[in-house]
């Protein structure tokens, strides 16, 4: 079965495709440096149907889609959760939301020599979203020792410390609070190391283990309330 | 066979409209859950519309009584409105899209508005003036051929028309969306019993409510509770006064310059009922569309769709939506 995933929850977009037969992902992405904008809307779409036209398929030739459920930025997962459910439903592809934290753990994973894994993002506000396992959790499946949360990065600090235990944290968020996590023992790679980044190829690899389910019930995992205040008026449309 | 979809505020729209302007479908999934914060809240609208959205869609395609093989054309609001509610639309837009190889047709939401006279009365021939008013915009332009682009006359230079109508509402303690709330308490009430603002004397076809709204501050803070509670249908009635002759007065000065005989009317405040008949009387021959094309809806989007030369597979993957700016609209002289 060929799957295609893609992941907009952080700055990067990624795009994969699968071949469950045993050959490697191919796998399309952007990734802005930090401080810059996200390119989520102008590529994602773009990305995917390079990916189909390199591999030579049409839409019928894809027979489940992944798609990064976050947590990270509401509007990047917006437009990828969207744009999922939009092609599930128009080609009947079968869909299922794939956990951003725990793909970029499952990924993390096999570098990570025996060690816990915690996968961070960078929430914005000074805050992090963050999930842990120990053992091999992640890529089997297993619950979350630390359970997905949106935290002050010194909290999560206090929250790994009560864990014991080696981490490697990993993601766009334990660069970001790479001092942070250090001082309360964690190991986090190299800035540019590509563990950092969301890979739309571990999607695809999670995806294919799921049990799709109905396209409504794929939504973000926003992790946040949403902040309520009105939009100044001269900027709705009605 | 055209198929819109429309998410530009709080309203999550899908029709279906026959390339020959034909509505076959035209579905409005009210969110109605911004009432408790006195206005639209971007996060909670944009998360409303994922949740929507699909079923939007498949409902527009079953009361059409079509399936996806039979659609020609996506079409998609693409600004201006809020940019985390618009992205929601074009994501799915261009997804559906693609997954067709459809063409897509990116559509300005104030064409639509005005493309919504188009739809309600197949007769309207350009030139004409329209007048769109709603909580988000409100201007004058005349209109000499379909579009998308449209001479904007005159426009509001602080708040729109259906801004005043939420703000003046809240005032009096009612509800959100305040126009047709204060349009019900108005009738029991003395439409002269105060003396309201109306901009008249500003010179042009620019529109400013922003005294108006003022205004009814201040008399509301004059009156003591039991007051208040007596006089609220006479300040609804006056403040709702104010703003249809704010309106109209410009409508009839326009139409004086212009030398033009049609007005077409266009925007959710077009809804109001005492605004319908104070224009009908100024003796032009005017367009009203039915209530469901004057507020936000998807058919005006299908209709504005067709007069707008579509992106062929692939060239609207890397689309975006802007916020304000009305691309369609260029400001005359
Ligand atoms: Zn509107």
């Amino acid at each position: 079965m060929r799957i295609l995933a893609f992941d907009t929850a952080t700055r990067s977009t990624a795009v994969a495709l699968l071949d469950t037969d045993g050959a490697p992902a191919l796998e399309l992405r952007d990734d802005p440096p930090p401080g810059s904008r996200p390119r989520h809307t102008a590529l994602l779409m773009a990305l995917t149907v390079r990916a189909l036209d390199e591999h030579g398929i049409d839409w019928d030739g894809i027979g489940r889609i992944g798609v990064g459920i976050g947590p990270g930025t509401f509007t990047g997962l917006r437009i990828g959760v969207a744009a999922a459910r939009a092609l599930s439903a128009a080609r009947g592809i079968p869909l299922t939301g794939v956990s951003t934290l725990r793909s970029l753990a499952s990924a993390a994973e096999r570098a990570a020599g025996g060690s816990s894994v915690l996968a961070v993002i960078d929430a914005r506000r000074g805050e992090a979203f963050a999930a842990g396992w120990t053992a091999v959790g992640a890529g089997s499946g297993a619950a979350p020792s630390l359970a997905a949360c949106a935290l002050p990065p010194g909290e999560l600090a206090g929250r790994l410390a009560g864990l014991g235990g080696d981490w490697l944290a990993v993601g766009d968020g334990a660069v970001a609070f790479r001092e942070t996590l250090e001082r309360a023992g964690a190991r986090v790679p190299a800035d540019d190391d590509p563990l950092h980044l969301v890979s739309a190829g571990e999607h695809c690899r999670l995806a294919a283990r799921a049990t799709p389910g109905r396209i409504e019930e794929v939504l973000p995992d926003y992790l946040r309330a949403p902040d309520a205040r009105p939009a100044a008026a001269a900027a709705t449309a009605g | 066979m055209i198929l819109a979809i429309e998410t530009s505020c709080d309203d999550t729209c899908a029709a279906v409209v026959t390339a020959t302007g034909e509505i076959r479908s035209n579905v409005i999934s009210s969110q109605g859950i911004h009432d408790r914060y006195g206005g639209v809240v971007p996060e909670i609208a944009s998360r409303h519309h994922l949740e929507l959205v699909g079923a939007a869609v498949n409902d527009a395609l079953a009361r059409a009584g079509v399936g996806l093989d039979e659609i020609q054309l996506v079409a998609v609001t693409q600004g201006p409105g809020l940019v985390a509610a618009l992205l929601v639309g074009l994501s799915t837009a261009k997804a559906v899209a693609a997954a067709r190889r459809l063409p897509l047709a990116p559509v300005d939401h104030l064409h639509g508005h005005v493309a919504a006279s188009f739809l309600a009365d197949p007769g309207l021939e350009p030139p004409f003036l329209a007048l769109i008013a709603s909580g988000g915009h409100t201007f004058l332009a005349r209109v000499d051929d379909r579009g998308p682009g449209y001479a904007v006359l005159g426009q509001t230079l602080d708040d729109a028309a259906g801004e005043a109508f939420d703000k003046g509402a809240r005032l009096l303690g009612l509800g959100y969306p305040g126009g047709p709330a204060l349009e019900r308490l108005a009738r029991d009430g003395d439409r002269e019993a105060f003396e309201f603002p109306t901009a008249a004397r500003m010179r042009g076809l620019d529109f400013s409510f922003a005294g108006l709204k003022t205004a009814l501050l201040y008399r509301v803070r004059e009156m003591d509770s039991g007051e208040l509670q007596r006089r609220r249908a006479d300040l609804a009635a006056s403040y709702q006064r104010a703003i249809v002759e704010a309106l109209s007065i410009r409508v009839e000065r326009a139409l004086e310059q212009t030398g033009l005989e049609r007005l077409a009317i266009g925007g959710g405040v077009a809804a109001n009922g005492p605004l319908r008949e104070r224009l009908t009387g100024l003796g032009a021959r005017i367009s009203v569309p039915p209530i469901q094309l004057c507020t936000d809806n998807a058919a005006m989007i299908a209709g504005a769709a067709r007069d707008v030369v579509p992106l062929p597979f692939p060239e609207y993957l890397d689309l975006d939506v802007y916020a304000t700016g009305e691309r369609a609209l260029a400001v005359a002289g």
